[in-house]
């Protein structure tokens, strides 16, 4: 093993080819691809960490040889330091450049952002997409990448600051392009809101009430349990629920029952939907049944969803119904992996202060529904002949009213248009099916982005072009 | 009978887009005060859109259109509003309008370039028919036809469509079309609703030569190289039958 300068020269070289690819990749990744903003902007921070990386290694090794040993060492150490954070960003590099705006939903993406900064608290958010090889959706957590580029920031200040109020989200690669099953980014899009409020150095209210909430319920617990090591365990099993009960009420005050539907289809996917493993808690999740019933006390007694979508009959709406009359007494966990007793708790005590921190941060989900119940006869006479949803009077449809009637489209009248056009033999096709879902999602995607176009067009007409361009480097 | 702006704007604002006379474009970016910065008096201006379908450098030396000219011959791009595309000289593309389109039951269209477009050398379709009923945001063959090459920016006005009014007779309808429910001819399932360049789809031509009672059809074979008295020379395509 070689020490000293020598030592420091072999790892100032791997670290600068290491560096000096991720300058590169970054570069020409913006250069052949298309990404939403956010990516775009990770992309431009990824390359001008490396590039100064670099710059500070050709300094340092200058320097090296006249500096004692002490110093070297010291050199040696914030190279490490530099190692450790391409390291992490190494790891977000690829699945990001995977995720260029033809590989995902781009303007399902972009509105999703759009939301996301409806939040309180969360002005001037937005996501960064991956793709993972793992068929799960999921967020990647920002907090330590952010504490790892202040202490870089720190030993070079030349280098940018990390992009502000930047999430990441994975997509499975297979779902790409494809809309309904991609609603469940706004699921994800919620652990980035609980992580960036549980780090917010001025916490709001109901996030205290619901941290205080869960402190109590875990020193019940603890009364009963001596062990540390379940102790721990219960906490994080808390801690995981929790978010994924805030997640799903946030996704349902951004985007209506279609959210719930596209669990379903996930859950579906995912085998998770068995009669065993619909009422069981598992570690990090609750149980399917409990989390629908959630969904289903949300659309009908949080907001006017429940009544919007009364005449909507898909089998999912019933799933959910099924789901919301299972009685608690059934739900269950796996043995020796979660214990039973933290399930009553969770639910009286934590439930109740988790509804009421998304009521207060999410903006209120019953003008949408109210849109939505205005819009609906608009919408699906577009789409059962085959055309992108648009208003023929007023403003574009809200984007929210498009994606709840196109999906309630898809599970309700899918084999009807297919047979409209192509007979009633392609309307028993799996294939016919896949492809006219894809048509849909086509046209749904389409009409939220004339949506988006034409809003920014209305925009710019009522305050100007100036307005328009303020709004557009706020946000 | 070409429809003048006052029958076109009728059209699109007439009932439910289910509506069998109803003209759909969307969407429709004007100042209402300003009707004719879309509406000639006798055309619509449509803007290009975001996606393109490029030519792909081919893993042969001629190009057959077949089953696989579907994936084979070009590669998508997105290019966002704001940002533009280069046309090379002497390069032809595949674009699509922004706009989506369903034509009337009783209506044809036609797409030309749009003259200040055309002054630019470049020639935007060469197979500018609509057929009535058709829907879905019209791929566009542009064409570089001068000498240097021309940014292209989605969002700008491209080309313009003509819109023609057609008897409506059972006589006229295409050959063999089925009808809908209501009674509304079939639109070709294979190209129906899209919203981004469709690259072409064809039989193989033994399929489609079949039809016309040929069993005997020739294809041309991929060509090889081979290394022969150090260097690489191309070995005769083939002719093979099927």
């Amino acid at each position: 093993m070689q020490t000293g300068i020598a030592a420091f020269l072999h790892d100032a070289a791997v670290l600068y080819t290491l560096a000096d690819f991720i300058e590169k990749y970054c570069k020409e990744q913006a250069r052949s691809q298309r990404y939403t903003d956010a990516s775009g902007d990770f992309f431009r921070y990824s390359q001008s960490v490396a590039h100064e990386v670099k710059e500070r290694l050709g300094h340092d090794v200058d320097r090296a040889g006249n500096l004692p040993s002490s110093r070297v060492d010291t050199l040696r150490r914030n190279a490490l330091t530099f190692k450790n954070y391409l390291r992490v960003l190494h790891t977000f590099i690829k699945p990001v450049a995977d995720a260029h705006t033809l590989s995902i939903p781009a303007p399902l993406v972009e509105l999703a952002c759009e939301h996301l900064r409806q939040i309180q608290g969360m002005s001037g958010s937005r996501v960064a997409v991956l793709l993972t090889p793992l068929l799960m959706y999921f967020q990647r957590p920002h907090t330590h990448v952010k504490q790892q580029a202040e202490t870089v920031g720190r030993l070079i200040p030349e280098a940018e600051e990390f992009p502000p109020r930047l999430g990441f989200i994975e997509l499975p690669y297979s779902q790409g392009p494809g809309f309904f099953t991609n609603l469940a980014i706004y699921h994800e899009m919620g652990h980035f809101v609980y992580e960036e409020l549980s780090t917010s150095t001025s916490p709001i209210a109901q996030f205290v009430s619901l941290a205080q909430a869960t402190d109590r319920s875990l020193r019940r617990f603890t009364k009963l349990q001596k062990d540390a090591q379940l102790q721990r365990l219960a906490e994080k099993i808390i801690e995981s629920w929790t978010q994924e009960v805030f997640c799903d009420l946030l996704a349902l005050y951004l985007v209506g029952p279609a959210f719930s539907f596209a669990l379903v289809e996930i859950f579906a996917l995912l085998g998770s939907l068995s009669r065993e493993k619909r009422v069981t808690f598992s570690q990090e999740h609750p149980a399917p049944a409990f989390r629908f019933a959630e969904h289903v006390e949300f659309l009908r007694n949080g907001c006017k969803w429940w009544s919007a979508i009364a005449d909507v009959k898909p089998d999912q709406k019933k799933l959910l119904l099924e789901f919301s009359e299972i009685s608690r007494r059934q739900y269950t966990v796996y043995e020796d992996d979660v214990p039973k007793a933290l399930i009553a708790p969770f639910l009286d005590t934590i439930v109740p202060r988790i509804r009421e921190l998304v009521r207060g941060i999410a903006p209120d989900a019953t003008p949408a529904a109210e849109r939505f119940s205005n819009e609906r006869e608009t919408i699906e006479d577009c789409l059962k002949v085959g055309v992108v949803p648009h208003s023929r009077v007023g403003g574009p449809p809200d984007p929210v009213s498009i994606i709840n009637t196109a999906f309630c489209f898809y599970l309700t009248s899918l084999p009807d248009i297919v047979e409209r056009f192509e007979g009633t033999k392609a309307a028993a096709s799996a294939e016919k099916r896949s492809e006219w879902t894809r048509k849909l999602e086509d046209w749904t995607m389409k009409a939220i982005e004339d949506s988006q176009i034409q809003s920014q067009f209305e925009r710019m007409q009522r305050d100007g072009p100036q307005q328009e361009r303020n709004s557009r480097t706020h946000t | 009978m070409v429809l003048n702006r006052k029958e076109i704007l009728e059209r699109i604002r007439r009932g439910k887009a289910s509506d069998n006379g109803s003209l759909v474009i969307t969407p429709l970016l004007y100042e209402k005060e300003k009707e004719k910065d879309v509406f000639d008096a006798d055309s619509v201006d449509l803007r290009l859109g975001c996606y393109f379908l490029l030519p792909k450098m081919l893993d042969r030396p001629f190009f057959s259109p077949d089953k696989s000219s579907a994936t084979s011959l070009h590669v998508r791009v997105h290019v966002p509003l704001g940002q533009f595309l280069v046309v090379p000289a002497h390069q032809t593309i595949l674009g699509a309008t922004l706009e989506f389109i369903k034509l009337p039951a009783d209506v044809s269209g036609q797409v030309l370039t749009k003259s200040s477009v055309a002054r630019t050398f470049i020639v935007v379709e060469t197979a500018p028919w609509i057929h009535p009923q058709y829907r879905g945001c019209l791929t566009l063959e542009i064409a570089n036809v001068s000498n240097t090459p021309v940014l292209l920016y989605p969002g700008r006005f491209i080309c313009q469509l003509i819109l023609m009014h057609t008897a409506r007779s059972s006589r006229n309808r295409k050959a063999g079309a089925k009808r809908t429910r209501n009674g509304e001819e079939k639109p070709d399932p294979s190209y129906f609703g899209p919203v981004y360049p469709e690259a072409p789809k064809f039989n193989d031509p033994q399929d489609d030569l079949l039809k016309i009672g040929m069993t005997c059809v020739s294809r041309l074979k991929k060509t090889q190289l081979d290394w022969k008295d150090e260097k690489w020379s191309e070995r005769k395509s083939e002719v093979e039958e099927w």
